[in-house]
């Protein structure tokens, strides 16, 4: 076969392989199912072929952005991880994968871009330190909007609003949908059979960022927490399938104090930063030489017709001059 | 409703027993309704019927705005109106009416998610094919959803639901998808049902459960509507063991009374005259 299909998924934080759950959704798929891909983890979000995170470039030049369709792709290529499932498990994925796109997701939008605290506090600070420098003045908030946008069309209700009751009636949603996740996963280590399928990358997918994030409004990961089979059910996918990622997380803790004491050396980009900075200063001292005359810029032949540029006004320009 | 008034709401609910005059309200049978909003009232139907509470169908020309949550159908009990199937299904709950009692909590989660299935795949199919194929839009959707309102009226408010349901499509992913692949996907998901209900009678042990209302609910709406192509149907026909339960939900028993609620059933919902 030609050159292997590209993955572009998000960085990922909190010892997880990526922050998406899209993303997670699919590395884990391609974990479980072998399949040999090119990852790129990326936060740069125009870097991707679509625009939008995940992807995966075929070697086709197709660009695939549902994790349903990516999972459909891989199969094709003989990767399939639902190989053992019988047709009646099969019906169980399907149905258990409605019930969280249905009752989990709303409340994973509302828990990571719509609760205030958590938003920025976490989702927004976390993207905006990643993205790459002028991405990340407004790409966040973009990404916040069109989360608010989805979550308003998937209740059917224009006037949407952070606040107790949305709170209560998205978590209770979820609260039940994780019971019934961890009442059907009972004592097992996987939802069918010994080895992972695709309902497992998507339940991992959905639970693991609320188990790893570090959200200072977190009722829903006190909740799986208290699900003991279905913690323990990430934790072992995690240990198994993504083991660099769990170590990085284990070392990311011990250094996370760090960073709220001394911030300096901790800045991303620095290098592009201190370029940056070093040319606006530069733009604005030539600036200001332009406009008090102390250099001039003559067009040789237009000369005769304009008059000399020193008699131009001269004054202290403020918002010329910052930077 | 907030959490504490909903616990009164049920406590208030389980007080009460269910009244005679219940009644549940749809839109315009004959030429309002749309397939979607028709299937989840007859899976509303069918449930208070398996339950066997009687209830009253009154149909509104602006049902959709008496609707707490803005869907069809919602049932007037008592001093209260709930809306949808899920929090009908707690409602009669509360009040000691339940199908689901006898079943496991692996049953449970089980029916739940495959209730979701449902909702997921083929309630949204049913959207998509009212709303984003131009055709079935142009031709059954728009001149039915505004039939009750006058110029320009009508065409406001079609365009509006249509913008609404398409700017949900592409949230959810839908957008990008053809004809073909929404049919795909209900096949995928009758498939589901279809492995399932096996050979059994119904999903769940010998009883009828929400599911199989849900299920009768829109399976029959889609078999007895037409619309501009018969495709939806003819993907569903191929599921033999879901067409016989269908027929046995309603010819038997428990339904006599669903069938004979629309005795002329194949001319009432028909979209096309």
């Amino acid at each position: 076969m030609a050159a292997p299909d590209e993955l572009f998924c998000w960085e990922g934080d909190w010892g997880l392989p990526s922050v998406s759950t899209d993303c997670l959704v699919v590395l884990a798929y391609a974990q479980f199912a072998g399949a040999p891909l090119k990852h790129h983890q990326i936060s740069n979000p125009w870097k991707s072929p679509s625009g939008s995170l995940p992807v995966l470039r075929t070697n086709q030049k197709d660009a695939l952005s549902r994790p349903s369709d990516i999972i459909i792709h891989l199969r094709k290529q003989k990767y399939n991880a639902d190989f053992d499932l019988s047709a009646k498990e099969g019906a169980d994925s399907l149905a258990f994968i409605s019930l969280m796109e249905e009752k989990l997701a709303p409340a994973l939008i509302y828990m990571f871009w719509v609760e205030p605290k958590n938003y920025v506090d976490v989702t927004r600070r976390w993207y905006a330190e990643h993205m790459p420098f002028p991405l990340n003045f407004f790409l966040p908030g973009r990404m916040q909007r069109q989360q608010l946008e989805k979550l308003r069309l998937l209740r059917g209700d224009d006037s949407l609003e952070a606040g107790e009751e949305l709170e209560k009636e998205l978590y209770r949603d979820a609260a039940e949908c994780m019971n019934l996740l961890s009442q059907r996963l009972g004592s097992h280590k996987f939802f069918f059979g010994d080895s992972p399928s695709s309902l497992d990358a998507y339940v991992f997918g959905h639970l693991a960022p609320v188990l790893k994030s570090k959200l200072p409004n977190g009722k829903l990961q006190q909740h799986l927490k208290s699900l003991d089979n279905l913690a323990n059910f990430c934790t072992n996918i995690l240990l198994l399938y993504f083991p660099r990622d769990g170590r990085e997380s284990s070392s990311s803790q011990k250094m996370s104090p760090q960073p709220e004491a001394g911030d300096f050396d901790h800045v991303p980009n620095k290098r592009q930063k201190q370029f940056l900075s070093a040319l606006v200063a530069l733009g604005a001292m030539l600036s200001y030489a332009l406009l008090t005359g102390m250099v001039s810029i003559q067009h040789v032949q237009q000369e005769a017709l304009e008059e000399p540029p020193d008699v131009q006004p001269i004054g202290p320009n403020d918002h010329e001059e910052e930077g | 409703m907030s959490l504490a008034a909903e616990a009164f709401v049920s406590q208030m609910a389980a007080a009460e027993p269910w009244p005679e005059n219940a009644t549940l309200y749809q839109p315009l049978k004959d030429d309002q309704i749309l397939l979607s909003d028709c299937a989840s009232s007859l899976a509303v139907q069918a449930y208070l019927r398996m339950c066997c509470l009687p209830v009253q169908v009154v149909c509104k020309a602006n049902a959709e705005y008496m609707s707490p949550s803005g869907r069809i159908p919602f049932i007037h009990v008592g001093n209260q109106v709930v809306s949808e199937l899920g929090p009908i299904v707690q409602f009669t709950k509360a009040k000691g009416h339940s199908l689901s009692d006898g079943l496991d909590d692996v049953q449970r989660a089980e029916m739940k998610a495959y209730m979701e299935l449902v909702n997921n795949m083929l309630l949204t199919a049913e959207l998509y094919i009212q709303w984003c194929d131009d055709a079935t839009a142009a031709e059954i959707s728009r001149p039915r959803y505004s039939s009750p309102y006058s110029w320009p009226l009508n065409n406001i408010l079609a365009y509006q639901k249509q913008w609404e349901v398409r700017r949900k499509m592409n949230a959810i992913g839908w957008g990008g998808k053809t004809l073909e692949q929404v049919y795909e996907d209900v096949s995928q998901c009758c498939q589901a049902l279809s492995q399932r209900l096996g050979t059994q009678p119904y999903f769940f042990n010998k009883q009828p459960t929400e599911l199989d209302a849900l299920v009768f609910g829109h399976l029959f709406t889609i078999l007895t509507t037409r619309l501009t192509s018969t495709e939806l149907a003819e993907r569903i026909k191929s599921y033999s063991n879901l067409l016989s339960t269908e027929k046995n939900l309603s010819v038997s028993e428990i339904s006599p009374p669903v069938h004979s609620l629309f005795p002329s059933h194949s001319h009432s919902v028909a979209l096309t005259h």
